[in-house]
């Protein structure tokens, strides 16, 4: 089996044809399924949040086969995933995706239990620290991006979990939660 | 001087018929006599051999083979039903049974993917799988055996032989010669192209190309352009598989 560092790739990912958009709907939408369960696994495992379309992905192309997805193929995948929810386009010109291999309310609730094992029920953490603090590192906060963290905020404010306060700079946006 | 038919006569050709007809009877009875003993002798025989080989018969593919065929040189169907004592000796009818079953499931589940046609070899791979740690081997022979028992359920699964390969149908589409031909031409790449079919069938690009069209609305071909010489590749899943996809329905072993 081909992998992609630790990675499995799954068998299709070897068969030419799947590289290609099948005119025929029932295989089109098999084929769909198929590239958004790889796509979805592969940014789980490898944490990555924002797919370009034009950029060099390592899914979109397999050189062992020497195939490589078009653009209106690795659009369509793309979309198929933003109509799950699982997925969000970041510009009009769909040029750049934001994976959301945990949706947003999943996220809310990690933090949510985030903040009760750190005893923050009514504390205060900046964003950042969320992010990329001591009390998240080995959870799956570390590192996450700021674009779906802020989203994941601001729901649970609208939830009255908590209230987002803005300080001088971008940088300084924190948050009190009140569990 | 004609002697006339008298009631003394018609008695006597009644007394008669009945004589020969006790005979008959005594005759046909001790045959199916002998027959019934026989037949006795031949059942404890065949009972005895299959208790003897029990296992053999359960854990080993070729064996059972072999025990099939001697079945169906004396004509005995040991899949017949599930009731005979054959089935209860040996729970050899259970096993075709859940193979049945799981066949069906493999068919079902990897349709998607191929259309609804698979290959035999990729059919136990798959069966094998999901049998996993199941306590008895699966051999081509004993998919066979299980496909033609679904028979009873309808016409729905059907062995289409290509050359040396067999392939497994499970959905209703009819093939007609020319996908066969056009299959059996994929064997040896996986693939074929417009080109290669007119090539190597002979064939007007017309007849080529709506041959095509068909399997790749049943859904039997996949379209691949992603070649460098930029023409258009039929793939065929059915013969090179996709591999071990084992779908994400229920795992029944």
């Amino acid at each position: 089996m081909q992998t992609l560092g630790e990675f499995k790739l799954p068998h299709f990912f070897n068969y030419p044809p799947y590289f290609t958009l099948q005119p025929v709907r029932d295989t089109r939408e098999k084929q769909i399924q198929l590239w958004k369960e790889l796509i979805l696994d592969y940014c789980r495992t490898q944490k990555i949040f924002i797919v370009g379309l034009d950029e060099d992905f390592p899914l979109f192309t397999n050189a062992v086969i020497e195939r490589s997805l078009s653009h209106e193929a690795r659009e369509a995948f793309l979309s198929a995933l933003v109509s799950e929810g699982r997925a969000e386009w970041l510009d009009k010109g769909r040029r750049k995706c934001l994976i959301l291999w945990h949706r947003i309310q999943d996220w809310a609730d990690l933090i949510l239990s985030f903040a009760r094992d750190n005893g923050l029920e009514d504390g205060v953490m900046t964003v950042d620290e969320i992010r990329s603090g001591i009390e998240s590192r080995g959870t799956e906060l570390h590192g996450m991006e700021r674009t779906i963290l802020m989203r994941a905020l601001k729901h649970l404010e609208h939830k009255g979990k908590l209230a987002i306060f803005k300080g001088t700079s971008a940088d300084d946006e924190g948050v009190k939660f009140s569990i | 001087m004609r002697r006339r038919p008298g009631i003394g006569g018609l008695q006597n050709a009644a007394a008669a018929r009945d004589q020969y007809r006790q005979l008959g009877e005594n005759v046909a009875k001790l045959r199916t006599d002998l027959m019934k003993e026989q037949l006795d002798t031949f059942r404890s025989q065949l009972e005895d051999f299959a208790r003897k080989h029990k296992n053999d018969i359960r854990k080993n593919p070729a064996f059972r083979s072999q025990f099939h065929e001697m079945c169906s040189k004396v004509g005995v169907d040991p899949l017949a039903s599930n009731k005979g004592f054959w089935a209860e000796l040996l729970g050899i009818g259970d096993f075709y049974y859940e193979l049945g079953v799981q066949i069906v499931d493999v068919c079902l589940a990897t349709r998607p993917l191929n259309g609804g046609l698979i290959s035999l070899e990729e059919l136990c791979k798959l069966l094998g799988q999901r049998r996993k740690g199941a306590r008895e081997a699966v051999s081509q022979d004993d998919c066979l055996r299980a496909i033609s028992k679904l028979k009873v359920l309808g016409n729905g699964f059907e062995v289409i032989s290509l050359g040396k390969k067999k392939l497994i149908r499970s959905v209703p589409t009819e093939l007609n010669k020319d996908h066969n031909e056009i299959l059996e031409l994929a064997q040896g790449q996986g693939f074929v192209t417009v080109d290669e079919v007119q090539r190597r069938l002979c064939w007007s690009s017309g007849r080529a190309t709506d041959a095509l069209e068909t399997l790749l609305e049943e859904g039997l071909a996949m379209i691949d352009d992603g070649h460098m010489d930029g023409r258009r590749r039929y793939w065929f899943p059915c013969i090179s598989s996709v591999s071990s996809y084992t779908g994400t329905s229920t795992d029944t072993s």
